[in-house]
């Protein structure tokens, strides 16, 4: 069953008369339950259609439709709730709020999220029950991660995106995270959409999307990805 | 290229920018215009008191001065100089209006200064030089012709000349007056010789008087003591002298000067403090998030003093543009309160109305100036400290800590807004100390503006309403009326009645004022503003006097009357608050203690009051009202001056913080979008902190305002008695009008998290 579906969409800038056309009439669709890795150069738009998919940013023209909704034409109250319902962030510095601890953090998203899991089990899950009293800036870069993960994880959206999610990480980190994301999809059915350079990370993803100059080079299912273990990092 | 780099990184920086310059512009503005108004006040008033040779003694004699009395005074060691004076109120012929009569022999002592017309003539036989400002009002000019008259004498000359005189400095027909009234009071000057020709030699000696001149005026350096001693060496025997500090014209001018300088030393001083404390966290900020640049430039291999010369630049800037400013709204609100044609015109009238500025306040300007750039230079040295590497490095903010507080359950139940604010207030203490202090100080210039006007409202309605209860007052001329005149009169207008006469108590010369109430024409106020009725039993002072000789109830105190040397002994029985320096008792008292007095004035109830001989003229109480609007005018044009500021000073202050905090938050905010808060959620959190802020602002400034307040009353009451008083509509509009400023300022930064690019905001690093 298709979650996410882009249809013709595009997505220019206007600076003055600098017209940059990040995304350029892509179609896309995917299904759900999968782990799929969007890989690209860089400027290739691959953040743009994060960007769009996450209710962060709108098409200039065509259509998003995510779990049979438009969300293309919603307004930024619209679009605030449905990123709070129905998808969740990682971002490749973290972003946890600096004054809240790490229990604080992850908990903050009930107040907005209308079906959210408890905290305490996504610390749990992501293995950071033991620091949950802790600061962000008391934690390593990849227990940090793990915070935003378990933030992401805890509004119990249906897709989780992750920009770069190991960009800033060391390669025992990184393949920490991305064990723990893989999980995600596996065990608990979500929609897990990364966008990276990284090649290796493609090597595990169900579906591998390829974007290059703002358009849609390919979109592969791989039908035997490799476990984190097997891929050569 | 790196000019370019300081006029972008300033318009980059705009609203901190202007907001600091505006901050620095309001304090040095209000700094400068509170201390030029006293400053201006002082050199212009003494102008006219060197010009005019204002007298420093006055020697008062009921039965007047020869001629051999002044050379006997000129003769003393220390006495520069001398004048038979004579003032004296006299009607206009034809009109309601009482001219103050003068005649000076010498006119370089207590003379005039001609603006208009011809010099002054001791000759003349019948030239008027005549006050400008009254001529002014009553529409005379040069040529006309004025006829005065006191009792059955009648004196007609003609406008020779307009002036001004220091001895007319502020120009009050008595002391109930607060304020000049120039349509129906004025000051005339003429010669000696007209003065001769009006009142024969013959009249002089059937009212046995060897002069005129009820006065010498002397010029002389000598302690009060001295000259008192030098004048009864003199004169033989011991007469009333009064010392500058007891005429009106010096006293009032003089304490406007101190009330002047009072102002300028508490309110100034905490805008400027409040400006210079905002200018020092805002140029931290605005380094801290330079601080990627600042170390591009050293990698770069821009040596630290370059750099630092750079960053201490925008300091001075800001600084330099602010003072410039500063200046500029310092003369306009200097100008506003002290020109010829504003409230303080209708006080005093002086010639010159120059503004000065005091020596002091350049040297602080330059200080603050220096200070604002070494504050730049050091936030900036911070930033550049370790190598290039360290320097590269963004500003790291501090790293939270845990508190004690966090561990309670109270806290852990608190919801996520409350948590994110208050440790975002514990994280950035100097932002949140400065916001605190903005608002304290906006509370504190709220009820400090308003309670004063309070205060002065309290004190006219206790002493100018409730204890006047008459309707019109008669003075009689004392120098006529009997006793069985004055019962007659008393019958007539079922008045109570008043004797006035001035006291000596030691050196210093006070007022003794004896009344007789069965009317309840007359009240009096006790020090806590309370009416009472006066006891038989005792005499009440003022609390001046009290605090002067160190007075309290049950002590004996000791007076002798003006011209006279008995001396008489009698028990303090209370101290009243009153506007006048004075010893009050009631008429039964006085017979009691066998002190000899003349009733000088009927307080009644009728309006229509009939011609009498022993009448000298009338005055009724809504004139006396009157006179107070104006100087309540002058009261109010400086509180709405202080609520302005105050208002302006809110904003500035919370706009920039609140900016500050939206900067320093950005990233904090757009993750809490991208998560899925909406606008309307994060722009309450902002908004509850800084109304959070506000309230504990208000709870602070509130009690802080009250005690500025009672300072400055404390400050005053040499020249006003007047008790705190703080209505209710203050404390409300104060806290309502801070509220309202933290609310609007809230909901101007709050506006702008709608223009949150979350997705450039997450991108950067932190």
């Amino acid at each position: 069953m298709s979650i996410v579906e882009f249809r013709d969409v595009s997505r220019i800038y206007r600076n003055g008369d600098h017209v940059q056309k990040a995304l350029d009439h892509v179609d896309l669709t995917l299904e759900e339950g999968k782990f799929i890795v969007v890989l690209g150069q860089s400027g290739a738009g691959k953040s743009t259609l994060l960007n769009l998919l996450g209710g962060l940013d709108s098409p200039t023209e065509g259509t998003i439709v995510v779990d049979g909704k438009d969300i293309s034409t919603l307004t930024p109250n619209e679009l605030a709730d449905y990123r709070a319902a129905t998808v969740g962030f990682v971002f490749q510095s973290y972003n946890l709020i600096p004054t809240l601890t790490v229990i604080e953090n992850v908990a903050l998203v009930k107040e907005i999220a209308p079906n959210p899991l408890s905290s305490h089990d996504m610390l749990e899950a992501v293995g950071l029950y033991d620091h949950i009293h802790n600061f962000p800036s008391e934690l390593s870069g990849g227990e940090q991660q793990r915070v935003s993960i378990a933030r992401a994880l805890a509004k119990n959206p249906r897709i989780l995106l992750c920009d770069e999610p190991t960009g800033a990480l060391d390669s025992e980190t990184g393949v920490m995270v991305l064990k723990l994301l893989l999980s995600m999809a596996r065990d608990m059915g979500k929609t897990i959409i990364i966008v990276t350079h990284n090649q290796n990370i493609a090597r595990m993803a169900d579906v591998v999307v390829r974007v290059k100059n703002g358009r849609i080079q390919s979109c592969e299912e791989q039908e035997n990805p490799l476990s984190v273990e097997e891929v050569d990092w | 290229m790196l000019l370019k780099k300081l006029f972008r990184t300033l318009w980059r920086y705009k609203a901190q920018f202007i907001s600091m310059v505006i901050m620095i512009a309001l304090g040095v503005g209000v700094f400068l215009g509170f201390n030029m108004e006293w400053y201006s006040l002082e050199r212009n008033t003494t102008e006219i008191y060197e010009a005019t040779g204002f007298a420093d003694y006055r020697i008062y004699s009921e039965k007047g001065f020869s001629e051999d009395d002044l050379r006997a005074v000129l003769a003393q060691d220390g006495v520069e100089d001398a004048t038979r004076f004579l003032s004296v109120n006299t009607s206009v012929k034809g009109d309601t209006d009482v001219i103050a009569l003068t005649v000076c022999e010498n006119p370089a002592v207590s003379g005039m200064l001609v603006l208009e017309g011809e010099p002054y003539d001791a000759q003349s036989p019948d030239g008027i030089w005549l006050s400008d400002a009254y001529a002014r009002a009553n529409g005379l000019k040069l040529g006309d012709s004025l006829t005065l008259t006191y009792k059955t004498l009648e004196v007609t000359g003609t406008v020779r000349g307009l002036i001004k005189a220091s001895e007319y400095l502020i120009c009050l027909p008595d002391e109930t007056q607060l304020m000049p009234d120039y349509t129906s009071y004025g000051f005339a000057y003429i010669s000696p010789a007209m003065l001769d020709k009006a009142i024969p030699p013959m009249f002089r000696m059937l009212a046995g008087m060897s002069s005129m001149y009820f006065q010498i005026n002397v010029k002389s350096g000598l302690s009060k003591e001295a000259f008192v001693e030098a004048a009864d060496r003199a004169l033989g025997k011991t007469l009333l002298v009064a010392s500058k500090d007891e005429t009106i014209s010096w006293a009032e001018a003089q304490g406007e000067v101190e009330e002047g300088k009072t102002m300028g030393s508490i309110l100034p001083v905490l805008f400027l403090a409040i400006a210079i404390l905002t200018m020092v966290t805002t140029m931290h900020r605005i380094t801290a998030s330079e601080k990627t640049q600042i170390g591009t430039l050293k990698a770069l291999g821009f040596r630290d003093r370059r750099i630092l010369r750079h960053y201490a630049a925008y300091a001075l800037i800001i600084g330099l543009i602010g003072t410039a400013l500063g200046i500029g709204i310092g003369y306009l609100l200097a100008w506003y309160i002290m020109n010829p044609e504003g409230a303080m015109g209708t006080y005093i009238d002086m010639p010159s109305w120059t503004l000065y500025v005091p020596w002091f306040c350049w040297l602080v300007l330059i200080l603050i100036n220096v200070f604002l750039t070494v504050i730049g230079f050091l936030s900036v040295r911070k930033m550049l400290r370790g190598t290039a590497a360290d320097a590269l490095r963004p500003y790291a903010p501090k790293r939270m800590k845990h508190l004690k507080v966090e561990e309670t359950k109270r806290f852990k139940a608190l919801s996520f807004g409350t948590k994110w604010n208050l440790r975002d207030c514990l994280r950035h203490k100097s932002r949140t100390f400065m916001t605190l202090f903005g608002i304290v100080g906006c509370m504190v210039l709220l009820v400090g503006g308003l309670g004063m006007k309070d205060t002065a409202d309290a004190f006219v309605d206790v002493f100018f309403d409730k204890a006047n209860n008459y309707a019109v007052k008669i003075n009689l001329d004392t120098e006529s009326v009997t006793e069985r005149d004055v019962e007659r009169l008393l019958a007539a207008y079922e008045g109570d009645w008043t004797a006035q006469r001035a006291v000596q108590i030691g050196d210093d010369s006070y007022g003794l004022e004896i009344y007789g109430i069965t009317h309840d024409r007359v009240r009096f106020a006790d020090e806590a503003m309370r009416l009472i009725p006066l006891r038989d039993d005792g005499v009440y002072v003022s609390g001046r006097i009290a605090k002067a000789l160190g007075l309290k109830v049950g002590d004996s105190l000791t007076f002798s009357p003006y011209g006279g040397d008995e001396h008489y002994t009698v028990t303090v029985a209370g101290m009243l608050c009153s506007l006048s320096e004075s010893v009050v008792m009631t008429g039964a008292y006085a017979e009691r203690a066998g002190i000899p007095y003349t009733v000088s004035a009927i307080f009644t109830d009728h309006t229509d009051i009939a011609t009498d001989p022993h009448i000298l003229n009338t005055q009724t109480k809504q004139a006396v009202m009157d006179s107070f609007g104006t100087f309540m005018n002058l009261m109010n044009t400086m509180i709405w001056l202080l609520v302005l500021a105050a208002v302006i000073l809110g904003i500035v202050v919370l706009y920039n913080l609140g900016v500050m905090s939206y900067t320093e938050r950005y990233r904090e905010m757009a993750t809490l979008k991208v998560v899925g808060f909406k606008n309307s959620r994060i722009a309450r959190l902002l908004i509850g902190q800084n109304l959070w802020l506000s309230v504990l602002g208000i709870a602070v400034g509130l009690p802080a305002g009250i005690g500025v307040l009672q300072y400055l009353l404390g400050a005053l009451a040499s020249e006003y008695e007047m008790k705190l008083a703080l209505g209710p509509a203050t404390f409300l509009v104060s806290i309502l009008l801070t509220l309202l400023v933290s609310l609007l300022v809230g909901l101007m930064v709050a506006r702008k998290n709608r223009r949150i690019d979350m997705v450039a905001a997450l991108k950067t690093e932190e």
